[in-house]
């Protein structure tokens, strides 16, 4: 019986969240305009720059490979982390 | 002039799109209780989320974010949405595999991956210790 109720109680859920998300998104900045807040001071410097400062014709990759380079060095160590704890909790041997 | 709740949303149709999607994952989360669809519920909600960021970059009449050296002035995209994202897909790789690791370990040692199946072995194991 209660297992019945999960999925309705489970899709009201999801349908107010829904909703409330909606709202939200009706109050942001018009999507693709030029003028959006998303595409600041940053967004300049990038695009204008990265050219002279990097010499790599795609921006995404000199953004990624030398401007935020450590935070791309730092995810082999997340990668890394996660390999650890997969092969820690398959680990064989010690059974319960 | 002031525009609708409806207008705007429709303006805003890409990030309306991943609102739904973030409500399919959310609902195959709570109402699955398998673990590898609850898993499946939560990689479509960090599709959703992704493609949520990558179209806070777009610029309508943009160019992708390549310089090319003949056109000098033309409009690119914002690089650095998708830029981020990259990590954001690193991180949700990491936390899927975890997530298959344990719910391996769980398979091994219940012999079941449903959620409410557990659920029922810990409390039988919970009375069975309080009785004996």
């Amino acid at each position: 019986m209660a297992k019945r109720l999960v999925p309705i109680l489970a899709m009201i859920l999801v349908i107010m969240a829904l909703y409330v998300f909606m709202l939200a998104v009706a109050e942001l900045p018009p999507y693709g305009n030029v003028d959006n807040p998303a595409h600041n001071y940053v967004y300049e410097h990038y695009v204008n720059n990265a050219l002279e400062e990097t010499g790599v014709l795609n921006i995404v990759t000199a953004i990624i490979l030398d401007y935020r380079s450590y935070d791309t060095l730092i995810e082999a160590t997340v990668l890394f982390t996660s390999i650890m704890a997969v092969l820690i909790t398959l680990k064989k041997g010690e059974q319960h | 002039m002031e525009l609708t709740i409806g207008a705007k949303l429709l303006n805003n149709y890409p990030f309306l799109g991943s609102l739904i999607i973030f409500g399919i994952g959310c609902y195959t989360v709570l109402s699955n209780s398998n673990l590898l669809k609850k898993l499946l519920g939560i990689n479509i909600m960090e599709s959703s989320i992704f493609l949520f960021y990558v179209a806070t970059g777009n610029i309508r009449g943009g160019v992708p974010p390549i310089v090319d050296l003949a056109q000098p002035e033309a409009l690119y995209i914002n690089p650095l949405p998708t830029g981020l994202m990259l990590t954001g897909i690193v991180v949700s790789i990491s936390v899927t595999g975890f997530a298959l690791a344990l719910i391996i370990k769980l398979y091994r040692f219940y012999g079941t991956m449903d959620a409410n199946e557990i659920f029922e072995i810990r409390n039988e194991g919970k009375n069975n210790g309080s009785s004996s």
